[in-house]
């Protein structure tokens, strides 16, 4: 019943890793904070365009509705209002927004005929000032008819007549309802001593960045061409599909990104702020800027993530050895969809976790509801997944009465077996699971808490410990899109994800990198910076790195799914290949000297075994810019030094016709370790952490302190999925926590005072130097742990924990129940 | 925000005439409830007359009835007074506990207990030790002042100048707070005088409430074990997103306790 191994593309690794560097590995200050932190950023706000107006929209207080007539008059007639539109106005100069599901489900920037959800946009005003907008926005007057609000994901699987939010794809909610079996699951199942399962509840929550999406839009009649600027990141990507919702030619849209000030995914296209705004640019004849509110934000904007309803079972041996898995789940995505099912696609990449399950079975249901779209969101459905199996195994623990991590120790995949390909036909790239988990055992001092913990039983305090070990996929492929789809229509079905920079160096030796993909929160200044002054073994501060906007722009996929240091430090690591070669060729010449007997050496450049025979790299430099003819005849040396280098996936296969085999596409895989020790005040239901270790490998570190910083950042953002975030609907669709008053997130007081930060370092045998991507572990590791650790805190009441988040009204809710119940 | 006229003046008597002269004036403390509202538009006025620039408003005394705090002190001195520590350390705690380190620099205690957010803390810390709030035209005692939500004894144009504390034998703080505003979702303040108890909730409904068979209890022994068994009725309570009406009455208990035992820490 063994799987046959599937073919693994040889690896295009050039960087092997080594055992000293010269600049990868080092903690070095992010170059990107002084502008920063000294307020230097220029992010979506900070765009201004000579005549520019603002715009602010006008959205539904329905969450399902016909609009029956919208009366712009009064609106119109406020001094300072440039324009009002409608959805059916702006529909005829432009069409639906861009979407990648199949078939698509019809969207506009601004609601057409009908509003699916709380927030939509139903019109907008162009104005003087924003002021005079919002205010024009009170004047617009809307006649809705209500239609039936259908918010329960279960009860979406079976509504319809008006009940259906699209009746164009047929009479019913459900999107798409696919299984997918992988491997011998009947006959595992079969074998199994012990069937685990749970009903396991993971709600809808979304990244809630400081900044909000913005896009400032000019429209020039002369060239019919449009300049946006805006905080996205895919611009050099999909950005031309804005294009083609505003029906111009793509080379007619220049997209010029802006820092973001955060994102945790959900600006990772913004193909909706930015196609209002470009209509409303072409509209008004002036350059126009819409920011969203917080409301806008979280009412209708892209940041809203998985909202999952799992039965899920785990068959084993009576031993504890994990044989399979079989996992039901619906998927609420909203009224509409961004990148169709991806996040399952996703999820497809470590369903099974670090385990060596040999099959698994998924049936996917995804439903269509009134509320917001789903949008990418830090982890982008592979978070669910860690939950859910981390669940499985800790219930498996409890019923088969085997300790946490003996019974991980004993499932976890060994390190002899990498590359691994798991069930869905994914492979792990490489890994040392074991490593990981010691190392954060030997971090923790966990029989020190475990006495703490019965000590603190005994005063009436309830300590818990949890463990989680997890996947962290990164370096995603274009596939995991569209996979699910149905095999017949299975849409725009991309292959290429790649990476690209261009390179420079300057008369005086000094170097300029243009990265392709924004700055989003992250440090992708630093990372390029360290790879090129270790390929060139140049002063980092001599180099230094701007941002290409799409007209420049080529071939990025841009940060996301953990992938942008791998990929950046391939392009950069490829771009300086070229750059090398032409300087050492100039070199040559001025030292007289075979190129191949020359070398790098901390800024210069000089024959091997000779020291002080040597040329600076700015005496090199200023040679190949200016002196170029004074070189001995050299035919087609051409004079400057630059280079752009297209850097592909490092390793992707394509699914099979049928889907029984998902390809390699998530394959630069992680892992972590993660133990938090909690206190449960069970008077008020509020969660104290009193100790946190986080372990991670994420492959060869470029920089420690910045990993420490995603991992620790990740992990009070999972802090935030686990005990308090939460979109909250009510049953007629109202989003009841549209503000961050509500909407709660950990702050410094509901977060560790220390998170201790781990490394273990297994490079990658596929990527540049060996590294995996890191940005997205610490919300994938942390709502799993923090789950266990409180159901061991109260264990002695019996409480266990099947949904998230855990508020304290909700997890005193549990306590009240159990002790109702008489436990403890 | 809708478009208002703003005025900064810089006596008490001017900032009263401003207020009479506006159609709908509204006097700016700290600004941190108001601000917000207006923001949202969810309130608005014709003008708004800011008392900062007014002297003579903030500080705190000590006297031998007890501790005037002036309307415009800020939260961090009351936090951080070397008197209200000595004499009322409770009062600190308060302080200390309101919102985040920005919203105590510039929130004041004017402010707070005029705004009379059915969550704010001030008004338990005026209830819960027996204080009297002194206006431009009277004292108001601590029973009569908070009347309902967002609503107080003070007539049209009426200003709080200061507020004075008696100094109690002993009293406590304990709050459960929001995480985002740490506005109190139940707080209760305890104190001790002369064998009087007083106990005030804040944060639980329409606005600050005293719990008489709480009270009574405590006035017989003054422990957290002589609250054992008292519930407070969930009719009536706050209900939101955070806390339904039942978990409220349920931390009443669990508050009322926590500040029995804080009055009792050495």
């Amino acid at each position: 019943m063994t799987r046959e191994r599937h073919y693994i593309p040889e690896s295009r690794q050039r960087e092997k890793p080594k055992s000293k560097y010269f600049a990868i590995g080092h903690s070095m200050k992010r170059v990107e904070d002084t502008r920063l932190l000294t307020g230097s950023g220029t992010y979506a706000d900070d765009v201004s365009l000579p005549n520019m107006a603002h715009a602010a929209v006008l959205r539904s207080p329905h969450a399902h509705a016909r609009i029956v007539s919208i009366d712009k008059s009064k609106a119109e007639a406020l001094p300072g209002v440039i324009c009002v539109m409608t959805g059916a106005e702006a529909a005829e100069v432009t069409g639906p927004c861009a979407d990648f599901s199949s078939p698509p489900t019809t969207q506009h920037c601004i609601a057409v005929d009908k509003v699916r959800h709380v927030g939509e946009a139903v019109a907008a005003v162009v104005a003087e000032s924003r002021y005079i907008a919002e205010d024009a926005c009170e004047l617009i007057e809307v006649e809705y008819d209500p239609l039936p609000v259908v918010v329960d994901l279960e009860e979406a699987v079976t509504s319809t007549g008006d009940a259906v939010l699209h009746p164009e794809r047929g009479d019913t909610n459900v999107a798409l309802q696919r299984t997918i079996t992988f491997g011998a699951v009947d006959e595992d199942f079969a074998a199994a001593d012990l069937v685990i399962e749970r009903r396991l509840r993971w709600p809808r929550s979304g990244g809630t960045p400081i900044e909000t999406v913005g896009a400032t839009a000019h429209y020039d009649r002369g060239t019919g061409k449009f300049t946006i600027h805006a905080n996205t990141s895919m611009y050099n990507y999909v950005g031309w599909l804005i294009a083609v919702s505003l029906k111009v030619d793509p080379h007619r849209l220049n997209i010029v990104p802006t820092d973001a000030g955060g994102s945790f995914g959900s600006k990772l296209f913004c193909h909706k702020v930015c196609t209002l705004a470009g209509t409303l640019a072409r509209a008004a004849g002036r350059p126009v800027k819409y920011l969203e509110d917080r409301i806008d934000n979280m009412t209708s904007g892209d940041a809203h993530g998985s909202d999952r309803l799992y039965d899920a079972q785990l068959a084993l041996k009576r031993d504890g050895t994990m044989l399979s898995m079989r996992l039901k789940v619906i998927d609420d995505y909203g009224a509409y969809f961004q990148y169709g099912v991806g996040q399952h696609g996703n999820a497809m990449a470590q369903v099974t976790g670090p385990y060596g399950i040999t099959s698994v079975e998924v049936d996917l249901t995804a439903v269509l509801t009134n509320k917001c779209q789903q949008g990418a969101y830090r982890g982008f459905g592979s978070e669910v997944g860690n939950f859910v199996i981390e669940r499985l195994v800790d219930a498996a623990c409890e019923e088969l009465g085997l300790d946490p991590v003996e019974m991980r120790r004993k499932n976890l995949i060994p390190k002899d077996a990498f590359p691994y390909i798991m069930p869905t036909g994914n492979m792990y790239d490489s890994g040392d699971y074991h490593a990981v988990l010691d190392e954060a055992l030997g971090m923790i001092d966990l029989e020190g808490w475990r006495k703490k913990q019965a000590e603190a039983r005994k005063e009436g305090r309830y300590i818990g410990i949890g463990i989680s070990t997890c996947q962290e996929r990164s370096v995603f492929s274009a596939t995991e899109f569209w996979m699910w789809n149905p095999n017949e229509t299975p849409g725009f079905t991309l292959s290429s994800s790649p990476e690209s920079v261009s390179v420079n160096i300057d008369p005086t030796g000094k170097a300029f990198i243009t990265l392709n993909a924004p700055f989003w929160g992250n440090s992708p200044e630093t990372m390029a910076v360290q790879v090129l002054a270790e390929k060139l073994e140049m002063d980092p501060a001599d180099i230094s790195v701007g941002y290409a906007d799409s007209d420049k722009g080529f071939n990025s996929s841009g940060p996301g799914g953990s992938r942008f240091t791998v990929m950046i430090a391939g392009a950069v690591s490829g771009a300086a290949d070229v750059i090398r070669e032409k300087m050492l060729r100039v070199a040559s010449h001025m030292l007289e000297a075979d190129p191949s007997d020359l070398e790098f050496r901390a800024g210069s450049i000089g024959v091997q075994g000779v020291p002080g025979k040597e040329k600076t790299l700015a005496e090199v430099a200023l040679h190949a810019h200016y002196f170029r003819l004074d070189l001995p005849e050299d035919h087609d040396l051409t004079s400057g030094i630059d280079a752009a280098y297209v850097y592909d996936h490092p390793v992707t296969t394509m699914p099979s016709e049928d889907r029984s085999d998902l390809g390699i596409f998530y394959p630069i895989v992680g892992h972590m370790c993660h133990i938090p020790v909690v206190e449960v005040d069970v008077e008020t239901g509020k969660v104290d952490f009193l100790d946190y270790v986080a372990v991670h490998d994420c492959g060869t570190m470029v920089n420690p302190m910045t990993l420490a910083g995603h991992v620790r950042g990740g992990t009070v953002n999972g802090i935030g999925s686990a005990l308090y975030e939460h979109f909250h609907y009510d049953e007629s669709g109202q989003l009841q926590n549209a503000l961050l008053s509500d909407y709660l997130h950990p702050t410094l007081m509901e977060t560790p005072v220390d998170i201790r930060v781990g490394h273990v370092e297994t490079p990658s045998p596929f990527t540049e130097y060996g590294i995996k991507g890191g940005g997205e572990g610490g919300r994938m590791g942390a709502p799993p742990a923090i789950a266990a650790a409180i159901e061991d805190a109260l264990k002695p009441l019996g409480v266990k924990v099947d949904s998230l988040p855990l508020t304290p009204k909700v997890l005193r809710g549990m306590i009240r129940e159990a002790e109702a119940n008489g436990g403890g | 925000m809708y478009p208002f006229t703003y005025h900064r003046p810089a006596s008490l008597d001017d900032a009263r005439a401003r207020l009479a002269a506006s159609e709908d004036g509204r006097p700016l403390a700290g600004g941190m409830s108001l601000i917000p509202t207006m923001r949202f538009r969810l309130s608005s006025c014709s003008d708004l007359v800011d008392l900062n620039a007014i002297d003579g408003l903030a500080g705190i005394e000590r006297h031998e009835g007890g501790i005037r705090i002036g309307a415009m002190t800020r939260h961090a001195a009351v936090e951080a007074s070397a008197e209200v520590r000595e004499a009322i350390p409770a009062l600190a705690a308060l302080a200390g506990s309101i919102g985040d380190v920005q919203v105590r620099n510039r929130g004041t205690i004017g402010g707070s207990i005029c705004f009379a957010d059915p969550a704010a803390d001030y008004p338990a810390g005026i209830l819960g030790l027996g204080a009297s709030v002194n206006t431009d035209r009277r004292s108001i005692a601590a029973d009569d002042f908070f009347t309902g939500l967002y609503e107080t004894a003070l007539e049209d144009g009426e200003l709080v100048v200061s507020v004075d504390f008696p100094v109690p034998e002993r009293a406590g703080w304990a709050k459960f707070g929001n995480q985002a505003s740490r506005f109190a979702v139940v707080a209760v303040m305890v104190s001790l005088a002369g064998g009087a108890v007083r106990l005030a909730v804040t944060g639980a409904k329409s606005h600050v409430f005293r719990v008489p068979e709480m009270e009574a209890a405590l006035a017989a022994d003054f422990s957290a074990e002589a609250l054992e068994g008292i519930a407070v009725a969930s009719e009536g309570l706050n209900e939101d997103l955070h806390a339904d009406a039942a978990y409220r009455a349920h931390l009443v208990g669990v508050m009322a306790k926590r500040a029995v035992r804080a009055a009792l820490a050495p």
